[in-house]
């Protein structure tokens, strides 16, 4: 037996009191004789049942049931057995107690109490003597006949039972019966002898196994065996009962006997005939069983259970959803299994908790993800989520810019914006007649009428007013008392304040639209005057009034009705003022009262005091001041409040007696044909007729489409009905159009422009409404027939007042649009272009299409929506949603400005963050990576911090804070440092640009191809193999070129050969000014003479031949290093030196651009070796030599490395920087002239000095990246012609082919980065006043003058941190405004002022030493071409040889551009002569004509006058700082300043500047001999512009006057600064020194 | 304050269909990681091999980086590429690897997979080239939920990484 599948424990005692029931049916059934035995027995049993523990289990139940299943057995052995049996199925453990229990419970029963003696005995008998004995295995056998049995009789049994419920029991207990009714009528064959127990007894008999002692482990097999071996015994003892009836040895010797109990079956078989009974087939109805059915089970309804049964008593049923709560979505569950389950638990479970507050059953929320967590089976349908949606490319060519860096673009597509311009109309027109403009304005204010009658808002504020009123009404009436009356009164006075307002606000509606009615009237009142007086008509407008008449006596009422009303509340009003004043008036009053007794006591004082102290009276004080007596308000007079009244009414309001008046516009009217109107009339109609007007579409303000042309109508309305899709690939960024008219055949003029809104991504085509842009113009225009014109005053009356002016406007209707798909979508550019906003965060709320994806950027249109959707605040989905709007919303939330990315980083970091970038080294390593100039190529970073010194950040550090602060110290005034921190801002975006070029590299920056040799190459080379060797004919070899990048450190150098000067200042004698030569003096003059030479000293002055007149050597300083030559001799020495300097490349970076961006300047000085005999006694001059070496600095060569560096060498003659004076020096004409053969070089002044500077080894210049930066530049924007700078391009590219080595240039960008033509530069300006009035005659000295003016202005060059790549051109006045610029802008300048001077004058582009390329200005001046340098002033002849510049690219004048096609390009070697085309190649020709381009300059420049003051200061300043610098540069000796001398040099500066520098030598010297005659002396003016004080000091420094250590020396400085026009200042700084002479 | 130098090449890729490769690379940090010096991406040059089917880049990769926890760990990630005779480039695979965490020398292999499309893009890419793509590249090495994408294998990329490691032994990371 099976236990029963899943009994529950709650239903077993049910089942065993059943059982119980069932036994005792059992038992009445029977029909034993001994009934009251048997009633007693079932009595005594039921006790011990009851008793029995509830752990009885259903096997226990189901053996005992096997007993029951035996009619006759004996009732007494029941228990027994059932005990036994248990303990046979359940195993020893659990039935402790029964035993004992069934003991008690028998023990009166003496038949009973016998037999356990009995068997006792027995069993101790059988224990002492079959204690060993095995179990024999007939038992086993004989079981399975008895499962057999067991099985049909119980078989259907636990079925049945496990359906029955307590209520059953009856019902079940009946059919239990007769079940076994049947199974008895079957069963009693065998027991035909009583006496005898059936075979089933005998069979259960000896088939259970007997373990009496359940909790002994050790006493089971002991009953076994006696279970097995006494089994005679035992039947013995249990069929003593019974052994009333005889045969009872004859059975047992049968069961003895039969032995097995198969045997014992068989026997039953052969007596089966008499025991069966065919019976017919046990059926139930199927009424009956249905009835048995429904009381078995319980078939819940399906009628939806009323709620108050699921709730408790007297509860409402909640619903947290609607107090706010989040409840989540519930499991779909269809209603009819919702209501069986609730049904089956109301019936079930009446404790109700399965029931929430709402009276539904408790659910959680639907727990199914609404994506499989599992990958689907990917049909190709699905649809992929967005980030993993992968797109099919084209296979593309592969482009070359922002190559590697992996990203992934938007998907380019084709979005289509459908633009539909449906028409146009005109406002005004220049073609309206008179009785247009009054039509226009007539349809104008009808259309506000209309609009205000819609609106109605008088009729609404006075049904406000009454509603309000009615509202007061009921607050007074006394029969609400409930409320207390503070709160009464409290609402009434607003409500009353409210009336007032209503009132002011109907009266102005009313009056509005009361004069609107009147302007309405009027104005068609006009114009049917004007058709009147014109007698013709030219619009169909009609105006109709349309009396709408009202009850006149209620219209009266209500009128008066409501002036009553009004009257009576401002009577309140009134009151309550009146009341407050007097009020008011009454504290006043008081006051003023007590004032005067106050005052009166005073007075009274006072007069007491007055006698005491007369004289005190006077100097009493009156504090207050009189009071003024207060005077009652006056009372409010009805009369007049109600005059008042009645007056406003019947300004506003329509009285009574007037009908309402309708105005109607209509269309209905005629217009008078052609044939009948005046002349000027019929020709404005010919106007109009002639004219057409058309609209161009804008897209990103790039024209992509236009309208038919249509004529304009009569009525001023064109219709176009155009629609226009527009494919675009990105977002719009505006949308424009245009709207052009034409007149005839004439060009189309510009009206207006309109801007279109961009449509939302929700407007799609189809839903897009029309609208209406209004437009309007500011053209003028003035017509001669009846048209009024626009923008012209004109007026209606004929004595012209009231003049109107009206422009030209109009209205555009249109609709623009989202094109959409042939698959219905949108086509409409991703989000993700117009912004990328928070679009993940509301990726999951569909706010998008309800608000359109522009509304998402906008919180507040968010806010309103989320308001208006009733986003549910809890739901967790909507969790971003909701914070962003509460944080958008209120603002003062905190909103963190972080999100955790990682989010247990910081749990597991190593360090903090302070940590990390408080380490040096990675600070260092970044630094570095980040070539930072500072720390670009440095080396060997230390491994650990502590190596690492604070000081190397030091300077980088201080770089970032100053970046920002401007060293006012430095700029003193401050236009310059404003100037600087914007040129700072422009030279950083450069930088910027050249460090993106820097990143664009063509194919031959990384591949080095050999050039494969052609023929012809191959050729030559074979040829020359058979040349004959020419030994004493030496070849130049190029020397080898060295790239860049295995250089290091003394790798390079710099090789300088000095070769000779010319025209070397020489010493002049000097003249002690007593015209006879002091003593020491001429000892000077003896000294430097004698020594080098035997020359007798007396001979100096007479023979100036004999006497060596200067000792120039050079020194020459780069880097750091200095290195100079040997001495020579005479003003045009040859010294013939190669002088060699190590090179250095800024942090050891010998890359191209490192080596280009090199600014260190190559200072090339010639000095004055002087010889000085300090000797003091002139007896020991045979003996020794005691001299000293005195150097004086006669002029300075600066040649900067990049120049150097770009052309691999630098050779010529160059003009050597002398300052204007030398004392102690001149240059001697007479001198030269003594040496005639170098008279010719005399034609140019100054010195000069010839040099040959290379590098060795020679570098591969690296190719310049201008050509890149001029790539680059071409992808600037440009507001130039297409056309045009196509032909830029072609022109370049022509010259470039044929001289790649001029420049060429056509373009230029301006300061804000745009391409420009060139010649836009070139303008006549004017220069200043104040200099042309210097020379009013001479032509020649006012354009030397503006040179010098134009050089003044600082040199700054914006190539200087790349060697000439990116130039931006500035105009003029920006140049101005700066105060500096490079060579570009001084050349422009100086060519608009002489084309101003009316010269002819072109900008020239060129190479120049040591400039490199640079631009100079070329004039044609009587008969000869002058080059001028902008940047020195200086000009130049064509044959000049000393002009600095070598070869010329292009001349530009104000509107061409020419460039050299000759063979030669040394300015000494071409012909300037530009209208040979020959010679010159022009941009514009007749191919290509000039087109007028207008010029980039303003059209003239405006010159402030400099403020001499403030130059007067910077002058003293200046003076003090470098007096301090001089001081400091001596530390060692006492530094005396001569006030004397200093007062002589300041006051020689200013006429320095009127000569500018020349010419006064001679004077000048005189005047100082005069001055200071005892003084030796050696100084010079240095002459500068001004830019910033640096410079300055670094020039004063350069000279080396400090140098001096004689101990008695004394210094002279002296500056002076001339200011000229714009803040141009020119700065003279004059050092010497002074050697006082004994 | 610890720091992890990754030095090697990117040697190669072997296995691909397509002939002309070239390789996009990049290399991917938590927020923990800072990169001293050296590039963190870049693209190697289009190499045909004419023996074997290997292509050889020998691509260096040097970078220095800081750290300040084991978060994030470095990771390459790949796109390989192939260049027709057209000199058009269509996508050949992409693929991620982590940086090995052991100092010393490494070889790597990283296979690759590219996105597979529908048939028609298939039929499509077999024809006349092209392929689908990733919209979002950083799906390569993160992307949770990558099982949507259906993915056709592409060959392997074969690095050689050196990697050294310093100052982990202070924070208690063994290595």
């Amino acid at each position: 037996m099976e236990p029963q599948p899943g009994p529950i424990p709650a239903k077993m005692n049910p089942r065993e009191e059943k059982v119980k029931i069932i036994t005792e049916e059992f038992i009445e059934n029977d029909e034993d004789a001994d009934m009251g035995r048997q009633n007693k027995n079932s009595k005594v049993r039921r006790q011990p049942r009851k008793k029995q523990p509830p752990t009885a289990v259903p096997k226990e139940m189901v053996s005992e049931k096997s007993h029951l299943g035996n009619p006759q057995e004996p009732v007494q052995e029941e228990p027994k057995t059932r005990l036994l049996s248990m303990t046979v199925r359940r195993g020893p453990r659990s039935l402790p107690p029964i035993p004992s229990t069934s003991r008690t419970g028998f023990a009166e029963f003496s038949m009973r109490g016998r037999m356990r003696e009995k068997l006792q005995a027995a069993r101790s008998k059988a224990e002492s003597a079959l204690l060993q004995e095995i179990p024999t295995p007939r038992p086993r056998r004989l079981r399975s006949p008895s499962k057999k049995e067991l099985e049909t009789e119980f078989g259907t049994e636990p079925g049945k039972e496990v359906e029955r419920t307590q209520q059953e029991i009856d019902s079940q207990s009946y059919s239990r019966v007769k079940f076994r009714d049947s199974a008895r009528k079957i069963k009693p064959k065998p027991q035909v002898p009583p006496g005898f127990p059936s075979a089933e007894e005998a069979y259960n008999f000896f088939t259970f196994n007997f373990d009496p002692e359940p909790e002994g482990s050790e006493e089971k097999p002991k009953a076994r065996h006696r279970a097995g071996t006494n089994q005679e015994e035992e039947e013995e003892e249990e069929e003593e009962p019974p052994a009333q009836g005889g045969g009872k040895e004859m059975d047992e010797e049968e069961l003895l006997n039969g032995d097995d109990a198969e045997d014992f079956l068989l026997g039953l078989d052969h007596v089966a005939d008499d025991f069966v009974a065919v019976r017919p087939a046990d059926y139930e109805s199927i009424h009956d069983r249905l009835q048995m059915e429904r009381e078995m089970l319980f078939i819940p309804s399906r009628q939806t259970v009323p709620t108050y049964k699921k709730l408790p008593e007297n509860v409402q049923p909640r619903f947290l959803e609607d107090e706010g709560l989040y409840t989540g979505v519930r499991p779909e569950v269809a209603r009819t299994n919702q209501n069986i389950m609730e049904n089956r638990l109301l019936m079930q479970d009446p404790e109700r908790r399965w029931f929430g507050d709402d009276g539904r059953i408790l659910a959680l929320p639907n727990p199914i993800k609404p994506f499989p967590s599992r990958p689907p089976v990917l049909t190709q349908e699905q649809s992929i989520k967005a980030e993993l949606e992968t797109l099919y490319k084209k296979a593309v060519k592969y482009v070359h810019s922002s190559q590697h860096v992996i990203r992934s673009g938007d998907p380019p597509g084709n979005f289509q914006l459908d633009i539909d311009i449906s028409g146009l109309i005109f406002t005004h027109h220049p073609c309206f007649s008179r009785e247009h403009v009054l039509a226009a304005k007539l349809a104008q204010l009808y259309d506000q009428y209309l609009a205000r009658h819609q609106r109605n808002k008088a009729k609404f504020l006075t049904d406000k007013l009454q509603a309000l009123r009615n509202a007061v009404q009921t607050g007074l009436d006394p029969e609400k008392p409930h409320q207390s009356l503070d709160t009464i009164q409290k609402t009434i006075n607003e409500y009353k304040s409210e009336i007032r307002q209503t009132r002011k606000f109907r009266d102005a509606e009313q009056e509005k639209d009361r004069t609107l009615l009147k302007t309405i009237i009027k104005v068609w009142k006009e114009m049917k005057s004007l058709r009147e007086f014109q007698r013709f008509t030219n619009t169909p407008l009609k105006l109709v009034l349309r009396k709408e008449k009202a009850d006149q006596k209620a219209d009266e009422e209500a009128y008066e009705a409501e002036i009553q009303a009004e009257i009576s509340e401002l009577l309140e009003e009134h009151k309550e003022e009146y009341a407050q004043k007097m009020e008011e008036y009454r504290t006043s009053l008081q006051q003023w009262k007590a004032w005067r007794k106050a005052q009166r006591a005073k007075k009274k004082k006072r007069k007491q005091a007055a006698e005491e102290h007369p004289g005190d009276e006077i100097a009493e004080p009156y504090p207050e001041e009189d009071l003024v007596k207060p005077s009652p308000p006056e009372p409010t007079d009805r009369a007049v409040i109600e005059q008042e009244v009645r007056e406003r009414a019947a300004q506003s309001r329509r009285r009574p007696w007037e009908p309402t008046l309708v105005p109607e516009l209509s269309l209905a009217g005629s217009v008078t044909p052609n044939d009948q109107c005046p002349r000027a009339e019929v020709s404005r109609r010919e106007d109009v007729k002639k004219r057409s007007v058309y609209l161009k579409v804008l897209f990103n303000n790039k024209e992509v489409s236009r309208t038919v042309s249509r004529p304009l109508g009569a009525d001023f309305r064109v219709h176009f009905g155009q629609i226009f899709n527009l494919q675009i690939v990105n977002w719009p960024e505006s949308l424009t159009l245009q709207v052009y008219e034409t007149i005839g055949h004439s060009s189309p003029t510009l009206l207006a422009e309109v801007f279109l809104p961009i449509p939302e991504t929700t407007v799609v085509t189809g839903r897009a409404p029309t609208e209406e842009v209004e437009f309007s113009s500011n053209q003028h225009v003035t017509l001669d027939h009846e048209g009024v014109g626009s923008g012209v005053p004109f007026s209606f009356e004929a004595d012209g007042s009231n003049q109107l002016t009206l422009m030209t406007s109009g209205k555009v209707s249109h609709s623009v649009a989202w094109a959409i798909g042939e698959n219905g979508i949108p086509l409409i550019p991703p989000l993700s272009q117009q912004n990328i906003g928070f679009r993940s965060a509301l990726k999951k709320a569909d706010a998008i299409s309800s608000i359109g994806t522009s509304g998402l950027t906008d919180m507040k249109k968010l806010a309103k929506w989320a308001a208006e959707s009733k986003l549910d605040p809890n739901d967790p989905n909507n969790a971003p949603l909701m914070q962003l709007i509460s944080v958008a919303t209120s603002g003062e939330s905190y909103v963190p400005d972080f999100f955790r990315l990682e989010q247990l980083q910081q749990e597991f970091n190593f360090v903090s963050d302070q940590e990390l970038n408080r380490s040096k080294r990675f600070r260092l390593l970044h630094l570095r990576s980040q070539e930072v100039p500072e720390f670009r190529n440095y080396k060997q970073v230390p491994v650990y911090d502590r190596e690492i010194m604070e000081k190397v950040f030091q300077d980088y550090e201080k770089r970032l804070r100053d970046r920002n602060v401007i060293e006012t110290k430095e700029h003193i005034d401050t236009h310059r440092a404003i100037v600087a921190k914007y040129l700072q801002q422009v030279r950083e975006s450069v930088i910027n640009r050249f460090l993106i070029a820097k990143q664009y590299f063509l194919l031959a920056d990384m591949i080095v191809e050999e050039e494969v040799p052609n023929i012809s190459i191959l050729g030559l080379s074979l040829f020359k193999l058979a040349e004959q060797k020419r030994p004493l004919r030496p070849r130049r070899k190029g020397r080898k070129k060295v790239t860049a990048q295995n250089l290091s450190d003394g790798d390079i150098k710099l090789l300088v050969n000095i070769v000779r000067a010319y025209d070397i200042p020489v010493r002049k004698p000097a003249v002690s000014k007593f015209q006879q030569p002091s003593r020491s003096s001429r000892m000077f003059s003896e000294k430097h003479a004698a020594s080098p030479s035997t020359y007798s000293p007396i001979h100096n002055a007479d023979y100036p031949l004999s006497q060596v007149l200067v000792r120039p050597f050079v020194e020459v300083s780069f880097q750091r290093t200095v290195c100079h030559t040997t001495t020579a001799e005479g003003p045009n020495p040859s010294w013939n030196e190669e002088l060699e300097l190590p090179f250095r490349a800024p942090n050891g970076d010998y890359s191209t651009a490192s080596l280009q961006s090199v600014k260190d300047v190559v200072f090339i000085n010639i000095f004055d070796e002087v010889l000085h005999d300090v000797l003091e006694d002139d007896r020991e001059r045979g003996s020794g030599i005691h001299t000293r070496i005195e150097r004086h600095w006669l002029g300075c060569v600066k040649i900067p490395f990049s120049t150097i560096y770009f052309q691999a060498r630098i050779d010529g003659t160059f003009k050597i920087d002398i300052p204007p004076v030398l004392l102690g020096y001149s240059k001697e004409r007479n001198m030269i002239l003594e040496w005639g053969f170098d008279s010719v070089r005399s034609l140019s002044e100054g010195s000069y000095i010839t040099l040959f500077i290379t590098i060795e080894p020679q570098l591969v210049p690296g190719e310049s990246i201008r050509e890149k930066m001029s790539n680059m530049l071409k992808k600037f924007e440009s507001q130039e012609d297409e056309k045009l700078l196509q032909a830029t391009e072609k022109f370049q590219a022509e010259c470039a082919l044929k001289f790649p080595n001029r420049q060429c240039l056509t373009t230029v960008i301006d300061i804000s980065g745009k391409t420009v033509f060139i010649t836009r530069y070139l303008k006549p300006l004017n220069p200043p006043q104040e200099l042309l009035n210097v020379y009013p005659n001479n032509l020649q000295a006012t354009a030397e003058l503006v040179a010098r003016y134009v050089s003044l202005i600082p040199f700054l060059p914006d190539t200087v941190s790349f060697g000439g790549i990116c130039d931006l051109w500035s105009t003029s006045d920006q140049f101005l405004d700066l105060l500096a610029g490079d060579e570009e802008e001084h050349a422009v300048l100086l060519c608009n002022y002489f084309l101003s001077l009316g010269k002819k004058a072109w900008l020239l582009m060129g190479n120049a030493i040591p400039e490199g390329p640079t631009a100079y200005v070329l004039t044609w001046e009587q008969g000869r071409y002058l080059i001028w340098n902008p940047c020195s002033g200086h000009f130049y002849g064509q044959f000049d040889t000393f002009c600095p510049l070598k070869n010329v690219g292009c001349l530009i004048g104000p509107d061409n551009i020419w460039f050299n096609i000759q063979r030669y390009d040394s300015p000494l070697r071409i012909n300037f002569d530009v209208t040979r085309p020959k010679l010159w190649k022009s941009f514009f020709s007749r191919s290509l004509p000039y087109p007028g381009l207008c010029s980039v300059q303003p059209e003239e420049l405006i010159y402030q006058r400099s403020d001499k003051a403030a130059a007067a200061e910077l002058q003293d300043r200046i003076e003090k700082i470098l007096k301090e610098k001089i001081m400091d540069w001596r530390p060692r000796h006492l530094t005396r300043w001569n006030r004397y001398c200093t007062s002589t040099l300041r006051h020689f500066l200013p006429l320095l500047e009127k000569s500018q520098g020349e010419d006064v030598e001679d004077d000048h010297r005189a005047e100082l001999l005069k001055q200071l005659g005892d003084y030796r002396f050696s100084g010079f003016p240095l002459h500068m512009p001004y830019s910033e004080v640096k410079p300055l000091i670094d020039a004063v420094y350069s000279t080396g006057v400090h140098n001096i250590d004689v101990p008695n020396v004394e210094f002279a400085l002296a500056v002076y600064i001339h200011p000229y026009p714009k803040n141009v200042l020119s700065v003279w700084i004059y050092v010497a020194s002074l050697i006082r002479n004994r | 304050m610890a720091e992890v130098h990754v030095i090697g090449q990117i040697m190669g890729a072997s296995g691909f269909s397509e002939s002309s490769l070239f390789c996009k690379w990049g290399i991917h940090t938590g927020a923990a990681w800072k990169l001293l010096s050296g590039v963190r991406e870049g693209q190697t040059q289009v190499d045909t091999p004419q023996i074997g089917d290997m292509a050889y880049w020998s691509h260096p990769i040097d970078l220095h980086f800081a750290t300040k926890g084991l978060q994030g760990w470095p990771r390459l990630h790949f796109q390989v590429w192939s260049q027709d005779s057209f000199g058009r480039c269509q996508l050949a695979g992409y693929g991620f690897c982590h940086v090995p965490s052991s100092p010393g020398t490494h070889q790597l292999a990283c296979p690759t997979w590219r996105p597979l499309g529908s048939w028609r893009e298939q039929l499509a890419r077999a024809f006349v080239g092209g392929g689908p793509q990733l919209l979002h590249g950083d799906t390569i090495y993160s992307g949770a939920d990558r099982y949507r994408l259906h993915t056709a294998a592409g060959g392997t990329v074969h690095l050689e990484i050196g990697l050294l490691l310093r100052n982990f032994d202070r924070y208690g990371v063994e290595c």
